[in-house]
């Protein structure tokens, strides 16, 4: 990286247009300054204009000198531009299996606008995208794209409704919004209590955890009079806690308590067991983060964009990719398997998010034709791989003693 | 055996989908320098051949006014050179500004060294509105791409006014069926198109050619007289642009259509009268600029999510059965992004990833229903749900679904 920089410090010092801009410069000022004379005294004219043969020549030449060390720090840049990249191919067609649906693509990218809060941006797109049709290419996989299939058409016909969906994330914003800059939680809890039902059904604790930051607040407000001492904020939070914490008494009802025990301490908060839960820096970007992720759940979307976890992991991926392709064109051979990627691609463990079921004894992955069963010792394999084993009879699991009947293996679910 | 997971970050390969970040700039930086020596060399030669030919008169003739006329007018020429250079400057003042940015901020993932690292994220997300800007610009979605780069503070790491520059040209012929832009494009990157053997130049001439003879036949065809002028033209053309190292075959088939009119439906002559060709010319266009400018043939953002995809597909994600695993059930889960709505349909067709190790959380138990879990995470979704001491729920079933007493939990063994 550094001699690209240096070159491009070079053309941008030295190495520019402005010393032969100089030289046309000067070539003007010679004949500015013949005209003068001339137009001054004509009977000159033949002896001022051979004077200027030499010096505008020179000039000429000067100019066109001067462009030389652009013309050599261009080469070098490139030079070193093809030494960079001298291993590394532009990416090939063949890589690409989605140019076949462009409308999908459209419609992530749409989707992913919104979700990022580019509300803009995203509907300059959407109608530059409906007045302007993506046109599919045949790709590998889908070799004809034109017979697309019917929820496909519909993108197409610019049926995909973005309305609705950018109404939920400009909430999802404006809640964020105010709960990040403004440390107002009443939008988050009134969205959270009416979808109390859905949220308390999932096992999560969003809204009370909203409401116990609610009552944090309270507490440690303080009036303007800073020292009076005065127990307006715990008494603020304690009505808080009595009118809004009857719902949550049962399920968290040690929360509660705890909550209330904090009170006995409100005078010298910060040398109490409570300071961790009422003096917590990151409680609003937890709260934030944890409300984005319910959010986007009950839309059924995953909290961070698919699109970004993707072309991350492509970008990952892509080294491994290539490498395979060319040791494949190397020895003329194909991928065996359509379905499956002939390499493993090592990825960071926070892009794993599905368990994964590998058989011990075919080494395939699971799949819905061939799922994990589970034999009555605990140990599972994958169906194909138990039906051959048992023929039918009883047998005895690879891994332990135990001997069973393919019929009473179970199947089971990651 | 490979690794199951990293979080290495190889600096150096991971710029595969970085090379057009820089060759495209590098290459309007030469495209630049050409003209400005065009310019030069040009201006110049004609200022040499004026001034000795101003001498030559000026000692002849006596009358002054001529001669300062002359000079006058070398001025002027010489000013617009200074003005046409002064323009190159600005361009070029402008690209080597984008040259470093660019360059700055490649840097800045060798300064990365891990995956998991916050600034890999950020630069990741930048890397993504590079490629969406990228996008956008190829499908011809300028005003989108211009605001997203706007928005994104990526400008000099984008080349929206170079895309922009080329879908004009591609417009032209595509739908404004004229050659003179792409032609004057033609002209600007001589040296190269020769260089590549293109074919770019000779196509649009022959679509001149084309259109002049079918003019002639529709003139012809009115009684007009200016078809014969039409037709006599069309030959002079040909004979200017055709000349060396044409296709004889196709050559002749040119010459067929002076006999053959645009509406007589005759293979090969109605598919050289076929608008069809001004849809092919725009398209030859767009690969000989991609290919000048070392773009790759396809988005590189499909091409970083094709990869994406596969990497992070599994059979989990178009089953007919929820996974256990990653569901939108409940929020001890997270929703997979191959699962979300966004890529869902668009991950069908590619293949999933391989794995040759089962990944599972640590241990796991089954569930009568046969959904198996890890137990830390049962446990803590059964304590959000609200504690029934001795009683398990599924997180897939939520509230309504089914109970089990906890001693029918059975530990599994996945090897």
């Amino acid at each position: 990286m550094d001699d690209l920089r240096e070159q491009i410090e070079l053309l941008e010092g030295s190495a520019n247009l402005s010393a032969t801009i100089g030289d046309v410069q000067s070539a003007i000022d010679l004949l500015t300054a013949a005209r003068a004379k001339i137009a001054n005294d004509p009977q000159t004219a033949p002896l001022t204009l051979a004077k200027l043969q030499t010096p505008l020549k020179g000039m000429v030449e000067q100019a066109n000198k001067d462009l030389k060390p652009i013309y050599s720090g261009l080469n070098k840049y490139g030079k070193a531009l093809d030494k960079k990249f001298k291993d590394k191919p532009l990416p090939a067609a063949e890589n690409d299996a989605l140019s076949s649906h462009p409308q999908l693509i459209n419609r992530a990218i749409a989707m992913h606008l919104l979700r990022e809060g580019q509300f803009d941006v995203a509907s300059t797109f959407i109608e530059e995208a409906n007045r302007r049709p993506p046109h599919p290419e045949p790709t590998a996989s889908t070799p004809n794209p034109y017979l697309q299939e019917a929820w496909e058409k519909e993108l197409a016909d610019g049926t995909f409704n973005s309305h609705k969906l950018q109404e939920q994330f400009s909430e999802m914003y404006h809640i964020l919004h105010a709960l990040r800059n403004e440390h107002n939680l009443a939008p988050a809890i009134q969205w959270a209590r009416a979808r109390s039902d859905v949220l308390e059904a999932r096992g999560s604790n969003l809204e009370f955890e909203l409401c116990r930051l609610q009552f944090v607040c309270l507490f440690i407000s303080q009036d303007e009079d800073y020292m009076s001492d005065s127990a307006d904020g715990p008494l603020r939070a304690w009505a808080y806690a009595r009118s809004e914490f009857v719902p949550f008494q049962t399920r968290y009802a040690r929360e509660v308590q705890q909550l209330m025990g904090a009170l006995a301490f409100w005078p010298n908060l910060a040398d109490s067991p409570y300071r961790v839960k009422f003096l917590n820096e990151d409680a609003w970007e937890e709260v934030a983060s944890s409300f984005t992720r319910e959010f986007c759940s009950l839309l059924g979307l995953s909290a961070d964009s698919p699109l970004y976890i993707a072309a991350t992991a492509g970008a990952i991926a892509l080294p491994t990719l290539l490498k395979l392709q060319n040791i494949m064109k190397e020895k003329r051979t194909e991928w065996t398997t359509q379905n499956e990627l002939p390499v493993e691609i090592p990825l960071p463990p926070s892009y794993h998010f599905h368990s994964i079921f590998v058989c011990p004894v075919s080494k395939e992955q699971s799949t819905d034709q061939n799922p994990p069963m589970m034999m009555p010792c605990g140990h599972v394999i994958a169906q194909e791989s138990l039906d051959k084993l048992s023929k039918g009879a009883r047998f005895k699991c690879p891994y332990c003693p135990t001997e069973s009947h393919a019929r009473e293996a179970k199947k089971v679910f990651l | 055996m490979a690794e199951l997971t990293t979080t290495k970050l190889n600096a150096e390969s991971h710029l595969l989908l970085d090379q057009p970040l820089l060759r495209m700039p590098y290459e309007l930086s030469r495209r630049t320098f050409k003209n400005a020596q065009r310019y030069l060399e040009h201006s110049t030669k004609e200022l040499t051949t004026s001034l000795s030919a101003t001498t030559k008169q000026a000692t002849k003739s006596s009358d002054p006014s001529q001669t300062l006329e002359s000079i006058d007018s070398m001025i002027s020429k010489m000013t617009t050179l200074k003005r046409k250079l002064e323009t190159l400057q600005e361009e070029e003042r402008k690209l080597n500004k984008s040259h470093k940015a660019r360059i700055r901020h490649l840097q800045d993932l060798f300064e990365v060294k891990s995956l998991v690292d916050v600034k890999y994220d950020e630069w990741s997300r930048i890397r993504l509105a590079r490629l969406l800007v990228d996008y956008l610009l190829r499908e011809g979605y300028s005003e989108s791409a211009a605001h997203l780069a706007a928005s994104k503070g990526i400008s000099d790491l984008v080349d929206v006014d170079a895309f922009i520059a080329c879908h004009k040209i591609e417009h032209s012929l595509r739908e404004g069926h004229r050659t003179a832009e792409a032609l004057a494009w033609c002209k600007e990157h001589q040296q190269n198109l020769k260089k590549v053997g293109s074919g770019l130049e000779f196509e649009l001439r022959l679509q001149q050619y084309i259109e002049l003879v079918r003019q002639g036949h529709e003139a012809a065809e009115k009684g007009d007289g200016e078809a014969i002028r039409k037709l006599v033209e069309a030959t002079k053309h040909a004979r200017k642009y055709f000349e060396k190292g044409t296709d004889p075959e196709l050559f002749g088939r040119a010459a067929g259509l002076l006999a053959f009119k645009p509406w007589v439906e005759i293979e090969p002559y109605a598919s050289l009268y076929s608008p069809s060709r001004w849809e092919h010319l725009a398209q030859l266009f767009l690969t000989t600029h991609h290919s000048l400018y070392s773009l790759p043939p396809r988005p590189l953002l499909h091409i970083a999510l094709s990869a994406g995809l596969s990497a992070l597909k599994t059979p989990s994600c178009h089953s007919a059965y929820t996974s256990s695993s990653a569901n939108s059930a409940s929020s001890t889960t997270t929703v997979c992004p191959i699962c979300s709505t966004e890529l869902n349909e668009l991950a069908r067709n590619v293949p999933y990833a391989l794995h040759t190790k089962s990944i599972v959380e640590s241990d796991p138990v089954v569930l009568p229903n046969g959904r198996i879990y890890g137990r830390e995470r049962l446990k803590t979704y059964n304590e959000k749900v609200g504690p029934e001491p001795g009683w398990i729920r599924d997180p897939a079933g939520g509230l309504n679904g089914e109970r089990w007493p906890e001693s029918e939990i059975r530990k599994v063994f996945i090897m």
